[in-house]
C-alpha cells in the first residue's frame, strides 16, 4: 500500500468515531483532532528512519486494523494462564476495553486512584492532562500520535505523595479481534514517596494489532518496579511505548519479558528530569519460527547525578529477527552520570539474525558511561558435558537458554515471586522447543 | 565390557592423534592408561565419550558388544559411560540440583527405572555428599560455578555415584589435587569398584594408583599402546619416567 492509503482507514476511523468522543471535553477532543493531524502528517514509521531501520512493519502496512468494537467473550478461565498471584489489585482490558466483571481492584489505600481511563476521564479528567501530555523532544512517533487521536480506554494509577503499596497491581491486556486494533492508553502517576508495582501482561490470540502508550511520571523519591510480559498470541502485533519522566532521587525499573506476536516493539523513553534519580532497565526477548521483535531504548539524562544500568538480553531461534535499539544521551549540565547498558544476544539458528545497536551521545565531561553488546551461539562445551551426562540435547539446549534467559530475569531484586512468574512463562515458552 | 580394536583418530581436520590403539576391559577391572603430554590420553577419553572435534578414521570400540562410536554422546552415557572431565565445565544459570536430577532420570529411564522423587533424590544425594566431603551449597549454584579446582574435580566424582555408570573413563582426575582432595576422590572410586563395573583411570603420574590400585596399567605413547602390564608398571614408570616409550611424537 502506499503511504496515503496506509493510513486513510485510521483516518476515516477517527471521523466515524465520535461515539467515543462526544462525552468528551472540548480540550481533548482538540488533542484528538491534532494528534490525528499529526499522524497523518507523520504517516507509518519507514525504514529509512534510523530508529526504524531494522524493524519490518510490513505485517502492520499490508491491510488495515480498524479499530476493534464491541467485546469479545471472555470468560475467566481465558486469563487464568497469565494471572500473578501476588497481585492485589487487577485491571482486566479485552480488546482494550476495560471489563468490569473480569477485574478485581480490592480495597485501596487513601490516596491511590485505580480505575480505567474512560472512567477517569469522567472522574478525574485533570489526570488525562498529564496521561497525554506532549513530550515528543524525543523525535517524530506517529504510533503514539494515533494512539492520541484513538485510543478507546486503558487503566489509570496515580498515587498521591508518600502513599505505599506493597502488592502488585496487575493489568492484564487480552486481545482477541482478529484484524482490529487496539489503542490503550496507561498512566501510572506516583507523587512523592509513594511506592508501587505493575504488572503489565498482554496477551490474546488472532491476528490483532495493540497500540499501548504507558505514559509514566515517578516523582521525587518515588519508587516504581514496571513489568511487562509480552505474550501476545502467535498472529498478532504488538506496539507498546513507555514513557517515563523521574524527578529527582526517584527510582525507576522496568523489566519487559517478550515472548509473543509475530511482530513485537516495545519503545522505552526516560528521561531524568531530577538530580539523584535511577533507573534499572532489564529485559529478555524470545524468538522463534519468524517472530520479529525490538526493543528500542531511549533514555535522556537531563539532569545531573542519575545513575542508568540497562541490560538485555535476546535469543532468536529458527527464522527470528532480533533487535536491540539502545540510545543513551547525556545533556551537557548532566554531570556526575553512571551509565552502563549491555545487549547480550543469542542466535540459534543459521538463519536467525539479531541487529543490536548501542549509542552513547556524552556531552558531559564528568561522567562514567559505558556499553558492550555481544552475539553469540550456545556454549558448545556446555552442551557436551550436559549430554555427557545423558542428558539429550534438546533438553540440553533448553536447560542453557533458560540458564541465559534466567540470568537477567535475577536482576529483579528483592521479589522471589515475581522472579518466579516471570521464569514459569519462559519455561512455558521453552516447552515449545529450542530447536 | 569394552573392547577397543585398532582404533585410529585426528582432530577434525587436523593430524592423526591415536595411531591403533587396542584395548580390552572386562566387567571389575581397573586400568590405568599414562603417558607422556602428547600421547593421546585425551583424545582417546574423547573419542569413547562422543566429545565433538574428533574423528575417527579407523578402528572399533565394541561397548557390550555394541558399537559405541555410533552412539551421540547422550545415548553412550545413558547406556552407562561416564566421563570424569579434565576440566569440568562452568554452566552459569543451570542449577547443579537440577542438572543432575536431569541427568539422574534420563539414566534411570534407560534403565527402566522411575523417576527419583524429591525426597529419594534428596536422600541419594546427602549419602554421596558425605563420601566426598561435598557441602550441600554447592549444589544450590550453578554447574561447577564458583566452585575451586578441587571441588570440581570431587563434583565430578559425586556425579559418578549417583550415576552408577558401568564404564567410567576418568580423565586426569587426579591433576591439581592437593592430598586432602586427592584422598576423597581416591575414596570415592574405590567406593565405586565392584563386579559389574569398569574404571578406566587416564593419568600422567602414579600418586592416583597408590590409592586406587589398578588391575593393569598400560602405556599410551605416540598414540598407540606400547606397553600393558600388572600394577607394578605404574611404580616403574615413576622411577624410570616415559624415556624409555619415546616421546609423544
Amino acid at each position: 500500500m502506499s503511504a496515503i492509503a496506509e493510513i486513510q482507514p485510521y483516518v476515516e476511523a477517527f471521523k466515524a468515531q465520535p461515539h467515543t468522543h462526544t462525552a468528551e471535553p472540548g480540550w481533548l477532543k482538540q488533542r484528538r483532532e491534532s494528534a490525528m493531524q499529526r499522524f497523518a502528517e507523520l504517516g507509518f514509521p519507514t525504514r529509512k528512519q534510523e530508529a526504524w531501520r531494522f524493524t519490518d512493519l510490513q505485517p502492520l502496512q499490508r491491510a488495515p486494523f480498524p479499530p476493534a468494537v464491541g467485546k469479545s467473550k471472555v470468560a475467566a478461565a481465558d486469563i487464568a494462564p497469565w494471572l500473578y498471584p501476588n497481585a492485589a489489585h487487577r485491571i482486566v482490558l479485552v480488546d482494550g476495553a476495560f471489563v468490569p466483571e473480569l477485574s478485581a481492584i480490592g480495597k485501596l489505600p487513601e490516596g491511590v486512584w485505580l480505575a480505567s481511563t474512560t472512567q477517569t476521564l469522567r472522574d478525574r479528567p485533570d489526570f488525562m492532562n498529564t496521561a497525554l501530555r506532549e513530550t515528543d523532544a524525543l523525535g517524530a512517533q506517529p504510533f503514539i500520535a494515533l494512539n492520541a487521536a484513538l485510543f478507546a480506554d486503558g487503566f489509570v494509577l496515580a498515587f498521591e505523595p508518600n502513599v505505599v503499596l506493597d502488592r502488585a497491581v496487575e493489568v492484564i491486556h487480552l486481545g482477541r479481534a482478529a484484524g482490529r486494533s487496539a489503542q490503550l492508553r496507561n498512566l501510572i502517576l506516583l507523587g512523592a514517596g509513594s511506592r508501587a508495582t505493575v504488572i503489565e501482561t498482554f496477551a490474546g490470540e488472532g491476528g490483532y494489532w495493540i497500540n499501548a502508550v504507558d505514559v509514566i511520571t515517578v516523582s521525587a523519591g518515588a519508587a516504581l518496579r514496571h513489568v511487562k510480559l509480552q505474550d501476545e498470541g502467535a498472529a498478532a502485533i504488538h506496539i507498546g511505548h513507555n514513557r517515563i519522566e523521574l524527578d529527582r532521587d526517584a527510582r525507576y525499573e522496568n523489566f519487559i519479558l517478550s515472548l509473543g506476536g509475530k511482530l513485537a516493539r516495545t519503545d522505552v523513553q526516560l528521561k531524568f528530569d531530577g538530580e539523584g534519580a535511577a533507573c534499572g532497565l532489564f529485559g529478555a526477548t524470545l524468538l522463534r519460527g519468524e517472530q520479529e521483535g525490538t526493543i528500542a531504548t531511549v533514555v535522556d539524562h537531563a539532569a545531573p547525578r542519575c545513575i542508568t544500568r540497562e541490560y538485555y538480553k535476546s535469543v532468536a531461534a529458527d527464522r527470528a529477527h532480533g533487535v536491540f535499539l539502545g540510545t543513551i544521551g547525556v545533556r551537557p549540565h548532566a554531570q556526575k552520570t553512571d551509565a552502563n547498558q549491555l545487549s547480550k544476544n543469542l542466535l540459534l539458528g543459521a538463519r536467525a539474525a539479531i541487529d543490536t545497536k548501542p549509542e552513547l551521545e556524552i556531552l558531559a565531561d564528568d561522567v562514567k558511561c559505558s556499553h558492550g553488546a555481544t552475539v553469540g551461539d550456545l556454549d558448545e562445551t556446555a552442551l557436551f558435558y550436559l549430554e555427557s551426562r545423558g542428558i539429550p540435547p534438546a533438553e540440553a539446549r533448553r536447560m542453557l537458554v533458560e540458564a541465559f534467559a534466567a540470568e537477567v530475569i535475577e536482576r529483579i531484586e528483592d521479589d522471589t515471586a515475581l522472579r518466579a512468574h516471570l521464569g514459569r512463562h519462559v519455561t512455558r515458552w521453552l516447552a515449545g522447543g529450542v530447536a | 565390557m569394552l573392547e577397543i580394536k585398532n582404533l585410529h583418530a585426528r582432530i577434525s581436520e587436523g593430524r592423526e592423534i591415536l595411531k591403533g590403539v587396542d584395548l580390552v576391559v572386562k566387567a571389575g577391572e581397573v586400568h590405568a592408561i599414562m603417558g607422556p603430554n602428547g600421547s593421546g590420553k585425551s583424545t582417546l577419553a574423547g573419542v569413547l565419550s562422543g566429545k565433538p572435534g574428533y574423528d575417527v578414521t579407523d578402528g572399533q570400540v565394541l561397548f557390550h558388544g555394541r558399537d559405541l562410536l555410533t552412539m551421540a554422546a547422550d545415548e553412550r552415557a545413558r547406556e552407562g559411560v561416564f566421563l570424569a572431565f579434565q576440566y569440568p565445565v562452568e554452566i552459569p544459570g543451570v542449577n547443579n540440583m537440577y542438572f543432575l536430577r536431569a541427568a539422574l532420570n534420563a539414566v534411570r529411564k534407560q534403565r527402566g527405572e522411575s523417576d527419583m522423587d524429591a525426597g529419594q533424590f534428596l536422600k541419594a544425594v546427602r549419602a554421596k555428599l558425605k563420601l566426598l566431603e561435598i557441602g550441600e551449597d554447592l549444589l544450590q549454584r550453578g554447574v561447577n560455578v564458583g566452585f575451586s579446582g578441587g571441588e570440581k574435580k570431587r563434583n565430578e566424582i559425586f556425579q559418578m555415584a549417583m550415576l552408577e555408570p558401568k564404564l567410567a573413563i576418568l580423565d586426569e582426575t587426579d591433576s591439581g589435587l592437593d592430598i586432602d582432595a586427592l584422598q576423597m576422590v581416591s575414596r570415592g572410586i574405590n567406593a565405586l569398584r565392584g563386579p559389574e563395573r569398569a574404571i578406566v583411570m587416564i593419568t600422567h603420574y602414579q600418586r592416583l594408583l597408590e590409592h586406587v590400585v589398578p588391575d593393569r596399567v598400560h602405556v599410551l605413547s605416540g598414540g598407540r599402546i606400547v606397553k600393558s602390564d600388572g600394577k607394578e608398571l605404574a611404580l616403574e614408570l615413576e622411577q624410570t619416567g616415559y624415556g624409555a616409550y619415546g616421546d609423544a611424537a
